[in-house]
């Protein structure tokens, strides 16, 4: 394929550097999302709105523009960030901002007997949201969850635009230094695609344990 | 002269019957849901067609407009073949079935009213864009047809907002605007709430009365006795007994058509009021 | 700071540049891959095995593949086959491609969705083939899809975004060019990320127009 063994050890390297990130987008936006939606949800006063806002901007925002905001911007008011803690930042904000929306929804749908039933029982609204509204709520929103982890890692190559060499980078350079585009930027293809593959693949291996154990 | 011997002499008379199923056999995967049925209905006709669930009365009524292609037999409209050309052996091409659907009106039991169209839209569509009829006719027609089902003041709203019985009888003045040579009813009060079915049959039966070819499946045996020429009695996918509502209901034949019947004993008795 | 913001007030005729590229690459890329998904989408639900199975593998990557990729094989990639294109040409392709996938496959959800019955009925009525699809089948799925399309419509702009790295000067790229000049990164990017805001919410409200139609017809 032209591409020598240097080359692909290179691709690996931005391989690591995508699915890295993209994981830890994921780890602190998932939750950062649950919270916001949490926020959001119980109405706290002036937290509330802000986190409609934030929600609001954050969705029509393009993730190259916030990654550029941070890195550039963020010193100019005072605060000196790296290019990894940038990226990963531009991710967990974007990320939680959708995933805060999929939650508040579930949320939004809970049969609301449940949680009256809850409350006759004396629970606390904090054990409660533990056992009862959590479970559920988690079960309901795995394909949308899942689904913008996918677009996450679609994002992703925005992260170049701060100098780190992901995927989508290192094919550029390889094509660059080669001569020859369109061999590393078809391996970046497959990568991405079975990097994506694996994650649909947890998504419905994880279904089909639930649906296993609803049913044993 | 009743509607029998009117038919008859029409038929001696060389005019061919409006519809003539001949020996309609169908089946799905390994179920036989009809098997060699044939049934002639001449001009005025009012053919009620009764039987117990899953006897086969849905499909063969949807065999007649090709909506489900038969295994075997044949089905003509005044005279010509449906489905398959001449010979019997080419299938007829989606024009040619267009051409000869646009002479069957139907009135489903969902109502399948389009959405996207108000009353009056649903009304003129397949005469408009079907039978290309210039617009200001339909236009006329549809809103004379509307007004003889009595939604005239709904031209303009959309099938969401209207009742069941409203929207069934939407359903009917489209069957009619396309000025079928045949009509067929396919079930039309049955997802109707009771007090709904009321306004749906009174048209039906006023369609009857000025002589409309109609063939209707129906559970609602008031009309049928009322309103019907003939009934002819399906299960298990064969016609078991034909012959006048009088006939029928108060001596069948046969022992099945004895037992439907009293199954359905209090409900026609219930109905009979319409 | 309020400084900076005076210099980006000053150079706003250059945003504003970006912000009518932006607009543009995202409204044909739009209208387009419109156009070309609903085309798409009967190829996706053809009876024709070989067909529907292309049209699938056409979505499928589409769906796992990072919009920026796609337009570096677009942009450096092609020329390999001898097809060059300008980065704008190269963008504008890239973008209606790749979203003439996820309208193909948003309209095939939204056809999935209609009642068979109605189709039936249209069969019934002597309406076949394009007549079909034009006055009966079309026309629902479109109401059906508006809010969907509206949500790829404001995907499309976000992903316009990454073709400033390919130097086709649209909005982040000139707020790039200006904070690199003038050393306003702050005010330059806050003002791109309103701007940006600014069009999102136009399509919601374009959506929220089309939603009302759908309104009095559900």
């Amino acid at each position: 394929m032209h591409l020598s063994v240097l080359d692909y050890l290179s691709l690996l390297q931005g391989a690591v550097s995508t699915v890295s990130l993209s994981l830890s987008g994921i780890a602190l936006g998932v939750p950062l999302g649950l919270l916001l939606a949490l926020v959001r949800w119980s109405r706290v006063p002036l937290l509330s709105p802000a986190v409609a806002g934030y929600v609001r901007i954050m969705r029509a925002t393009p993730a190259v523009t916030l990654a550029l905001l941070i890195f550039f911007a963020l010193p100019n008011i005072g605060f000196e960030i790296d290019p990894v803690p940038t990226a990963i930042l531009a991710l967990t904000l974007n990320t939680a901002a959708f995933n805060c929306e999929i939650w508040r929804a579930a949320l939004l749908d809970f049969p609301r007997d449940q949680l009256e039933a809850s409350a006759s029982f004396g629970m606390g609204a904090r054990l409660r949201f533990r056992r009862i509204v959590l479970p559920q709520i988690a079960r309901t929103c795995l394909p949308a969850l899942v689904n913008e982890m996918s677009l996450l890692i679609k994002a992703s190559p925005a992260v170049a635009v701060v100098g780190i060499v992901d995927i989508t980078r290192a094919a550029v350079r390889i094509g660059a230094q080669t001569y020859r585009p369109l061999p590393p930027l078809l391996v970046a293809l497959v990568l991405y695609g079975i990097i994506v593959a694996a994650f649909v693949f947890a998504q419905r291996s994880v279904e089909r344990r639930r649906m296993a154990a609803a049913t044993s | 002269m009743n509607d029998i011997d009117n038919a008859r002499v029409r038929a001696a008379a060389g005019e061919p019957p409006v519809l003539n199923v001949r020996g309609i056999s169908k089946s799905f995967d390994k179920l036989q849901v009809l098997s060699d049925v044939s049934l002639t209905v001449g001009r005025g006709e009012t053919v009620c067609i009764v039987g117990p669930s899953g006897s086969g009365k849905s499909t063969l009524l949807r065999c007649i407009n090709w909506l489900e292609p038969p295994d075997a037999g044949a089905i003509f409209l005044s005279g010509r073949r449906v489905g398959r050309r001449a010979g019997g052996d080419v299938a007829m091409s989606d024009s040619e079935l267009a051409q000869i659907r646009t002479r069957i009106g139907m009135v489903f039991q969902h109502f399948a009213l389009w959405p996207h169209l108000t009353v009056l839209q649903n009304v003129m569509e397949a005469p408009l864009h079907v039978q290309k009829r210039p617009k200001a006719e339909v236009r006329e027609f549809a809103e004379m047809l509307l007004e003889k089902v009595g939604l005239g003041d709904k031209r303009h709203a959309f099938p969401a907002r209207l009742s069941g019985g409203q929207k069934q009888r939407v359903g009917i003045a489209r069957a009619l605007a396309v000025r079928p040579d045949l009509l067929l009813f396919d079930e039309p009060t049955s997802a109707l709430d009771p007090e709904l079915v009321g306004e749906v049959i009174l048209v039906m039966r006023q369609l009857a009365r000025d002589g409309m070819t109609m063939v209707v499946v129906t559970h609602e045996m008031g009309f049928a006795r009322d309103a019907a020429t003939r009934m002819v009695f399906l299960d298990h996918g064969r016609i078991i007994e034909t012959g006048t509502p009088a006939q029928f209901f108060s001596a069948p034949a046969t022992d099945r058509a004895r037992q439907f019947l009293q199954r359905y004993a209090t409900s026609t008795a219930a109905v009979a009021d319409v | 700071m309020i400084k900076d913001f005076v210099i980006v007030w000053e150079h706003r005729d250059q945003m504003l540049n970006g912000l009518m590229n932006t607009l543009w690459l995202s409204l044909c890329s739009a209208v387009l891959a419109f156009a070309l998904g609903a085309l798409l989408t009967t190829a996706l639900t053809s009876r024709a095995r070989p067909v529907a199975a292309l049209a699938r593998s056409f979505v499928d990557t589409m769906r796992c593949l990072p919009f920026l990729l796609f337009a570096y094989l677009v942009y450096y990639g092609l020329p390999s086959f001898g097809i060059r294109f300008s980065n704008w040409g190269a963008g504008l392709i890239a973008l209606t491609l790749y979203n003439t996938a996820y309208m193909a496959e948003l309209l095939r959800a939204a056809w999935a969705g209609l009642s068979p019955e109605l189709i039936e009925a249209g069969h019934a009525f002597g309406f076949f083939g394009l007549n079909l699809f034009r006055r009966i089948v079309l026309p629902p799925v479109i109401l059906a899809a508006v809010p969907m399309i509206g949500n790829q419509m404001i995907q499309i702009i976000k992903d316009s975004a990454f073709l400033s790295i390919i130097a086709v000067p649209e909005l982040t790229h000139e707020a790039s060019s200006i904070q690199a000049t003038y050393f306003v990164p702050f005010a330059a990017f806050v003002a791109a990320v309103l701007l940006y805001w600014v069009l999102c919410l136009i399509v919601e409200a374009a959506v929220a127009g089309v939603g009302q139609m759908a309104e009095a017809r559900r």
